[in-house]
C-alpha cells in the first residue's frame, strides 16, 4: 500500500466558528493507481490533499486526528525537515493555477533545474540539461529553446505541462494533482489528461485526481472517492459507480450534469445548497438535500457501509444504500 | 509554489461558512411556481444582520488593540485641542523671563523654556495647531486629491494624460524646499498657508491612489452591468465606483494626517510656517534647541507629543488597512 | 446559416471588432490588431436560443459584449427589429438597452458589494423611471426574486452574504427586471458548482417560457449549450465555423474542428471510454494578432491541404450535402467538409490521423 489516509481530521478557525474541513476521511491509494477524489467546492478535498501533502496553513487550519501512512510511515508524525524531504522526491503535487505556481522572473529550465540542484546536488549544467530531457518527456515541443523563455511566454497547456513536468522530476511515488486540468480548454484538457495518464503507467506513480468534473474522473480514474461535507459518502471502483450509484448524492450529481450524448428537457437538480462548514447538519449531513432522506437520517451519522455487490471494494455512507442502488 | 492555490482554497473553505447558508428555503428550484405566493420557508433567521464592509470593519476595529490604543490617544488629543484650558488653565503667552530653562516644579510640571513660558502650558496648547493642520490639510488633501484621480482614472484618455503629467509635476517638488520658498513669501501668520502648502503638495499623493483604485474598480462587471442597464455617467461614478473605490483613499489618508502633522512641525521649525506668537510644536521644538543642554525638558515635551500624536494617526491608518483591505496586509 | 424558424428580433452582420495595437508614447503608430472577432452573422428567432461555443478566446465574449452595446463594432452591423442598433446614443440607445440584456459569468463580480440584493435588482428601474411606478418598484423586485427562487425578504442582505448560485439569481433577476426580449448570457454556470449549475439551468429554461425570451448562451461548455440552444453556432478565432441545429452540430458534425471539440469533451460514463474514438488536437490556438492566411483552422487541422492556406472557406452549406439533405446539410466552413469521423455515432472506428497537425495521445 503506497498511500493510507486514516480517519482524517481538520478543522480551520474562521471568524464564524469553527470550520470542520474534513470529518474522518480514509482512502488508500496504491502504486500504478488513479484514485479521483470528487466533490464540490468546500468539501474539503483539497484541503485532504493539503494535509497529506503537508502543506496545509496552519493555522488557520489545524489536523485534529487520524494518520496519513505513507509507505508505512505515519507523516504527521514526522519533523518538518523529513517531511520535507518526503515532499517533492517522493510525492509531489500539480495546481490549478499553473501561471501563478511559477515564478515569473525565472526562466522555465532553470525552474526546473533547480529541483535537481537541491534536491540531487547535480550542477546548473546538469540540472539544465535534465530539465531540457523533462520538457521533451512532457511533450513541449523545442524544449532546449523553450527552457530558456519565461512562464508568460507559455501557453496555458503548456504551463501545465511544465507544472507537470516538474512534479515528475524527482520520479515520485505518489503524484497529487489538484484539478490540474480546470483552466484549460477543453481541447487542450484531454492532452494535458492523456498525458498524465500515460506518464503514471510509465512510471508506475500512484495518482490522485482532485476534481468537481465527473466526465474527467470518468476518463481516467480507477476508482472514485465522492466527497461531501467533508466525509467520503461513496467509495467505488469506477464502472461500478457510474452504473449504479450507491449514495444519493452521487445519483444526484450523475443526473444533474448535463450530457453531450443525452438531451433532456430538464435536468435533475439537487435541490438546496452544500452546507457551510461551521454548522454541519447533524447525522448524515446530506438530509437536508436527500429525497430519500426519513428520520433515522436526522440524527445518526452514516458510517461507511460495505457494499457487498458487485464486489467488496465499495463502500456507501447512506443509510439506504440498499434502496439506492436499486435505484 | 503552492502559496497562490491554497490561498484560494482557504477562501473557499471560509465562505463556505459566512453567514450565507439557509438550505431549502434559496437554492431550491420551484419550477413553475406563479410568482406572488408567498415567500419561501426559513425567512430571515437571527443571523441575517446586514453586513457590509463598514460593519465588518468596524467588527475588526474594535477588536484590533492597535486601533483602541491610537483611538484613545487621538480622542484625547482632539479633547485637547477643542478645550485646552480644561487640563492647562493658564495661558500659553504668559512667560517670566526670570524663570527661564528652570526645571519642573509643583504647579508647573514640565519646567519653564528659554523664555520662561510654561512648558506643560505650551505643549497642550500646541496640539491645537497640530490637530487643526492635521485634519483640514488631509481634509483637502483627500477632497482635491480624489476628486482629480476619480475623474482622470474614470475619464480617461486625455483627461487621463494631463492629470497625471500635472501629478508628476506637483510630485517633482521637493517639499520641504517648496515649502521654505513658497512659504517664506506669505507674511499672514495663521494656520491657513501652512494647510494651503500640504494640501497643494499634497494631493497627488491621494490622487494616484484614487485614479488606481477607479481603473481596478470600473473593470468589474456590475460596472458592466449598470452600463448596459444605461446608466448615466454620474450614476457609474457616484452609485458604483465612488463607493467601492474610497477605502484605499481612506487608508492611505488617515497615514498621511501623521505625517502632515510632522510636516506642520517641521515647517514652523524652519521658521516658515507658524511663527510666534503662535503656539505649536514645531516653534516650541525650535526654540528649545539651541539650550538642549541647559534645559533638555523644553525640548522633550513638545516633541515627544509631536511624536506620539504622528505615531497614533499612523498607527491609526494601518488598524484601518488592515480592516479595510485584508489583501493589503 | 440555418435560419430562426420565427421573425428575427436580432440580425447580426459581418461583426467585426478589432483592438489596434500601437506601439510609441507621443506618436502613436498603429503596429497590428487583435482580431477578436472577425466577420460574424447570425440571426435570433424570437424566443429561441442560439448557444455560442468555443475555447478562451475565440472572441465569443467580444460579441457578447457587442450585443449589448458594451463595446462598439469595428464594422458590421446588429439589427434589433430591423434597427441597426450599433450606431445608436443617448435616449435611443437607452431605449434599445431595456430589450437586450446580459448575465455575466463571475456571480462574485457582477453585483455592486455595497448595494443590497433590492437595490441591485431595482436599479434598472432608477436608470428606467418609465418602466415602474415608483410605488410599485419594491413589489416588483420582490416578485422578482420570487420568481428566480430567492426568498423576497431578503431584499435587504448584501450580495456576500449570498453563495454563487444564489448571486447568479441575482443577476438573473436584474436581467429580467425591464422584461426584455433578448438575454445575451456569457458563460452563465460556468463558474458555480455541478450541482448548483443544474438548478440555474433548469431556472434559465422555465424562465425561457414564461417570459417569452429569447437566449443567446455562450459558454465553452458543449454539454450546457446542448442542453439549452435550439441552434448552436461554433466559435474558433473570431468568426463561425459551423452552425446548424443542435442535433445537426452534436450529432452530425462537418467541421473538423467541431469533431474534435465534440471528442475531447469527457463524458461521464467509463463504459465510453474503451470504445470512443478520440480526435486529441496538437498545439495551441494560434494569438488572435497573427490569424492564419486562408482557413484559420488549418495550423491544427489533420485535413488540411495547400487550398487551405490560399483560399478561406466560407461559412455555407457544402455542395454535397446541399443536394442530399438531412442533417449534415448546414453550414459548415470547411473546404472538406465530411460526417465523417464523427465522434460517438461510430464507436471502434480509428481516427484518419495522416497529415501534418494532430497526433493521438
Amino acid at each position: 500500500m503506497l498511500l493510507d489516509v486514516r480517519d482524517l481530521h481538520v478543522e480551520f478557525r474562521t471568524r464564524d466558528g469553527v470550520a470542520r474541513a474534513v470529518n474522518g476521511v480514509s482512502y488508500r491509494v496504491d502504486a500504478g493507481e488513479t484514485l479521483a477524489v470528487l466533490g464540490e467546492s468546500g468539501s474539503g478535498k483539497s484541503v485532504t490533499a493539503q494535509a497529506v501533502m503537508g502543506i496545509l496553513d496552519t493555522p488557520p487550519g489545524r489536523i485534529t486526528g487520524g494518520e496519513v501512512l505513507f509507505r508505512g510511515r505515519d507523516l504527521l508524525k514526522l519533523k518538518e525537515d523529513e517531511r520535507r524531504r518526503v515532499r517533492g522526491a517522493e510525492m509531489a503535487m500539480i495546481f490549478q493555477d499553473a501561471l501563478s505556481s511559477l515564478n515569473p522572473v525565472l526562466p522555465v529550465g532553470d525552474q526546473l533545474g533547480e529541483m535537481f540542484v537541491v534536491h540531487r546536488g547535480m550542477s546548473r549544467k546538469d540540472a539544465r540539461a535534465r530539465a531540457v530531457e523533462l520538457m521533451d518527456r512532457v511533450r513541449i515541443p523545442a524544449a532546449r529553446e523553450r527552457a530558456k523563455q519565461y512562464p508568460h511566454q507559455f501557453s496555458g497547456g503548456m504551463r501545465q505541462r511544465i507544472m507537470i513536468a516538474m512534479a515528475l522530476a524527482l520520479e515520485p511515488a505518489l503524484i497529487i494533482a489538484d484539478e490540474p486540468t480546470t483552466a484549460l480548454d477543453v481541447t487542450v484538457q484531454a492532452q494535458v489528461m492523456d498525458l498524465l495518464a500515460e506518464l503514471r503507467r510509465e512510471y508506475r506513480m500512484g495518482l490522485i485526481l482532485i476534481t468537481h468534473d465527473l466526465g474527467v474522473v470518468a476518463d481516467v480514474a480507477d476508482r472514485i472517492a465522492v466527497m461531501y461535507a467533508g466525509r467520503i459518502v461513496e467509495s467505488a471502483p469506477v464502472h461500478d459507480l457510474y452504473g449504479a450509484p450507491a449514495h444519493p448524492y452521487t445519483r444526484g450529481l450523475l443526473d444533474s450534469v448535463p450530457r453531450l450524448d443525452l438531451k433532456g428537457r430538464e435536468l435533475h437538480a439537487i435541490k438546496g445548497l452544500p452546507p457551510g462548514l461551521t454548522h454541519i447538519p447533524p447525522g448524515c449531513a446530506f438530509h437536508p438535500r436527500c429525497p430519500m432522506a426519513r428520520d433515522v437520517c436526522r440524527t445518526d451519522v452514516p458510517p461507511l457501509y460495505g457494499v457487498a455487490e458487485p464486489d467488496a471494494a465499495r463502500g456507501s455512507a447512506c443509510h439506504f444504500w440498499r434502496e439506492c442502488l436499486d435505484g | 509554489m503552492s502559496e497562490q492555490h491554497y490561498e484560494s482554497e482557504r477562501v473557499v473553505a471560509v465562505t463556505g461558512v459566512g453567514g450565507t447558508v439557509d438550505l431549502g428555503a434559496d437554492g431550491t428550484e420551484r419550477p413553475g411556481k406563479a410568482p406572488g405566493g408567498p415567500g419561501g420557508p426559513g425567512g430571515p433567521g437571527p443571523r441575517d444582520r446586514p453586513r457590509s464592509l463598514w460593519s465588518d470593519a468596524w467588527r475588526d476595529l474594535r477588536r484590533n488593540p492597535v486601533f483602541i490604543v491610537s483611538g484613545l490617544v487621538i480622542c484625547f488629543l482632539v479633547l485637547i485641542s477643542l478645550w485646552p484650558s480644561a487640563i492647562a488653565s493658564g495661558s500659553p503667552l504668559a512667560c517670566d523671563l526670570a524663570k527661564a530653562q528652570e526645571g519642573p516644579r509643583p504647579g508647573h510640571p514640565f519646567g519653564f523654556d528659554g523664555q520662561g513660558c510654561d512648558v506643560y502650558t505650551r505643549t497642550v496648547h500646541g496640539a491645537r495647531t497640530s490637530v487643526t493642520v492635521g485634519v483640514l490639510a488631509t481634509l483637502g488633501v483627500a477632497v482635491l486629491g480624489s476628486v482629480l484621480g476619480a475623474l482622470a482614472g474614470f475619464l480617461g484618455g486625455v483627461w487621463d494624460a494631463v492629470l497625471s503629467r500635472i501629478t508628476d509635476v506637483f510630485f517633482a517638488i521637493p517639499v520641504v524646499l517648496g515649502g521654505l520658498v513658497l512659504l517664506s513669501v506669505i507674511t499672514s501668520n495663521t494656520v491657513w498657508p501652512v494647510i494651503g502648502f500640504i494640501v497643494l503638495l499634497g494631493w497627488p499623493q491621494i490622487s494616484r491612489i484614487a485614479r488606481g483604485s477607479v481603473i481596478t474598480v470600473q473593470q468589474n462587471d456590475y460596472v458592466q452591468a449598470a452600463r448596459a442597464l444605461g446608466a448615466s455617467r454620474t450614476r457609474l461614478l457616484l452609485r458604483h465606483i465612488a463607493p467601492n473605490a474610497v477605502a484605499p483613499v481612506i487608508v492611505v489618508a488617515t497615514i498621511a494626517l501623521g505625517t502632515y502633522i510632522a510636516l506642520e512641525a517641521t515647517l514652523s521649525y524652519l521658521g516658515v510656517g507658524l511663527k510666534p506668537p503662535s503656539v505649536s510644536w514645531g516653534i516650541d521644538i525650535s526654540a528649545a534647541s539651541p539650550y538642549v543642554r541647559n534645559a533638555p525638558h523644553a525640548l522633550l515635551w513638545p516633541s515627544g507629543a509631536l511624536a506620539v500624536t504622528v505615531l497614533a494617526f499612523i498607527m491609526l491608518g494601518d488598524a484601518v488597512r488592515d480592516a479595510l483591505d485584508p489583501k493589503l496586509r | 446559416m440555418a435560419e430562426p424558424i420565427t421573425e428575427p428580433v436580432l440580425e447580426v452582420d459581418g461583426l467585426v471588432k478589432h483592438y489596434p495595437l500601437t506601439r510609441g508614447v507621443l506618436f502613436r503608430k498603429q503596429v497590428g490588431a487583435v482580431r477578436a472577432v472577425d466577420g460574424v452573422d447570425f440571426a435570433l428567432g424570437r424566443g429561441e436560443t442560439l448557444g455560442i461555443v468555443g475555447e478562451s478566446g475565440c472572441g465569443k465574449s467580444t460579441v457578447a459584449r457587442m450585443l449589448v452595446n458594451l463595446e462598439r463594432p469595428t464594422a458590421g452591423s446588429i439589427r434589433y427589429r430591423g434597427e441597426d442598433i450599433t450606431r445608436l446614443s443617448g435616449r435611443a440607445l437607452k431605449a434599445v438597452r431595456r430589450n437586450i440584456q446580459m448575465v455575466f459569468q463571475d456571480p462574485y463580480t457582477s453585483l455592486n458589494p455595497r448595494m443590497t440584493v433590492g437595490d441591485i435588482v431595482g436599479e434598472p428601474y432608477d436608470i428606467h423611471p418609465e418602466a415602474a411606478p415608483r410605488g410599485d418598484r419594491r413589489r416588483r423586485v420582490q416578485e422578482l426574486l420570487e420568481v428566480v427562487g430567492l426568498n423576497p425578504e431578503h431584499v435587504n442582505r448584501y450580495p456576500h452574504q449570498f453563495s454563487g448560485g444564489q448571486r447568479q439569481r441575482i443577476g438573473i433577476a436584474r436581467g429580467l427586471a425591464l422584461r426584455p426580449e433578448v438575454i445575451v448570457a456569457d458563460e452563465p454556470v460556468s463558474a458555480l458548482d455541478v450541482s448548483v449549475q443544474a438548478q440555474v439551468v433548469n431556472l434559465m429554461d422555465r424562465l425561457q417560457s414564461e417570459f417569452d425570451l429569447a437566449y443567446v448562451f455562450i459558454a465553452h461548455d458543449l454539454s450546457v449549450v446542448r442542453h439549452i440552444s435550439d441552434r448552436v453556432g461554433v466559435m474558433y478565432l473570431g468568426r463561425i465555423v459551423e452552425t446548424g441545429t443542435d442535433t445537426e452540430i452534436y450529432d452530425h458534425p462537418t467541421h473538423p474542428y467541431t469533431q474534435a471539440l465534440l471528442s475531447a469533451v469527457p463524458v461521464p460514463d467509463p463504459r465510453a471510454r474503451e470504445h470512443r474514438e478520440r480526435i486529441i488536437l496538437s498545439g495551441d490556438v494560434p494569438s488572435p494578432t497573427d490569424v492564419p492566411s486562408g482557413c484559420r483552422f488549418r495550423t491544427r487541422c489533420w485535413k488540411a491541404r495547400e487550398r487551405c492556406a490560399v483560399e478561406d472557406p466560407a461559412l455555407a452549406v457544402p455542395e454535397e450535402f446541399r443536394a442530399a439533405g438531412g442533417p449534415a446539410a448546414h453550414a459548415s466552413a470547411c473546404h472538406f467538409a465530411a460526417t465523417a469521423p464523427t465522434g460517438r455515432s461510430a464507436p471502434g472506428r480509428a481516427v484518419p490521423l495522416e497529415g501534418h497537425g494532430g497526433g493521438p495521445g
